[in-house]
């Protein structure tokens, strides 16, 4: 029973993974602090997964868990403060349609939205996985006016690293 | 804000740029042991018991006390022992509920109200064991001196010169301060460490709901 279980799980993780790997870009820095976090998520997505009914997507309810390990749960490991992974990781995407203008401002935004804290990232990953303020409120517990106002702060405070 | 939406284009075109992870990763990573703060806070208060309790054995305190020939002073010293026993196991149970309870499924608001439920378990346990290490060094430098025979010259000396009194409960004092003081340092290191971020999280969570 408990193998049938584990199997469907593996399967629903293995197709959903990017979910965590998009989380761990924004909360790490790093390879090796992107795949602590990713481990220690899919550990906790393994101990809610019993009581995961179904009755929302795999996903939707993936995105809460992981979200919350990532705030909450998760330690820091400080052995990775890697800053490199980012110029590896956008090697690859350079052969189409590259303009180096937009590549650098890319860049800027990246590295302002890693100054934000726990949270502001959180609202920050929701928006760019176009989650409505709806969900976003349901997720972190806020009501969904707070969520927006906090959502134009974070703008204003992205802005302002921006452009000092 | 056109900065935001270009980087959420880049966010797409990126989308599928993940190394991905094999099913037999996911199947090993299952069987791994979380690292999460809240086992960590468990583990940390599981060593500890562990830890004072072999001290306890090691330093042969119930030798010591058969030596003496006060009755009511043992007595007393090992009804202390087992309450503080019986609290420290009940901190144990706690923690482990708490550890229990929080779940990942919750929103984040009621996430972090849980876990720092579990932080104010935390901070009472590290009161009560500073209050008991206080005690029972108090307690024990009573005991030496109205009974051990070790110290029986020093007691003829206090009980004669108030001056030597004053000193010896002054020196007493400091070192009782010094030994608590550096316990809760410990503690504020062990225990602050694994809760700083979650509180500062909280606060954040909390501050748009007041603003």
């Amino acid at each position: 029973m408990s193998d049938e279980l584990e199997q469907s799980f593996v399967k629903q993780l293995k197709q959903n993974q990017n979910i965590i790997h998009k989380i761990c870009r924004l909360y790490t820095r790093g390879e090796d602090a992107h795949k602590d976090l990713f481990q220690e998520i899919t550990i906790q997505l393994w101990k809610a997964y019993p009581k995961f009914r179904g009755d929302s997507k795999f996903s939707t309810w993936a995105y809460r868990v992981a979200l919350n390990t990532a705030i909450t749960l998760y330690r820091k490991s400080t052995r990775s403060v890697a800053t490199q992974s980012f110029e590896a990781e956008r090697t690859f995407i350079r052969q189409e349609d590259y303009n180096y203008e937009e590549e650098e401002q890319i860049k800027l935004l990246y590295q302002a939205v890693y100054q934000l804290n726990d949270i502001e990232k959180a609202l920050v990953f929701m928006y760019l996985e176009d989650k409505d303020y709806a969900e976003i409120s349901e997720t972190l517990g806020i009501t969904e006016v707070n969520a927006r106002v906090k959502m134009n702060r974070i703008k204003g405070k992205l802005r302002k690293i921006l452009n000092p | 804000m056109e900065e935001l939406d270009l980087l959420k284009k880049d966010w797409k075109r990126r989308e599928n740029a993940f190394e991905q992870v094999s099913e037999p990763d996911i199947y090993k990573m299952i069987h791994k042991s979380s690292s999460s703060l809240v086992r960590w806070i468990l583990i940390i208060s599981i060593v500890e018991l562990v830890f004072w309790t072999a001290i306890g054995m090691v330093a042969g305190t119930d030798e010591y006390l058969d030596g003496m020939d006060n009755e009511a002073f043992r007595i007393g010293l090992s009804v202390l022992t087992y309450v503080n026993y019986a609290v420290v196991i009940g901190f144990i149970y706690l923690f482990y509920r708490n550890y229990v309870q929080i779940s990942t499924i919750a929103d984040t608001r009621t996430l972090m109200k849980d876990i720092l439920r579990t932080r104010r378990t935390v901070q009472y346990y590290v009161w009560y064991n500073l209050a008991m290490i206080g005690l029972s060094m108090a307690v024990g430098f009573v005991i030496a001196i109205v009974c051990s025979p070790q110290v029986a010259g020093l007691k003829d000396v206090i009980t004669h010169d108030n001056w030597a009194l004053t000193k010896t409960v002054a020196l007493l004092f400091v070192v009782l301060c010094l030994s608590v003081g550096l316990v809760w340092v410990i503690y504020r290191l062990i225990y602050g460490t694994l809760m700083r971020r979650l509180l500062a999280n909280y606060r954040e969570l909390k501050k748009i709901d007041f603003d």
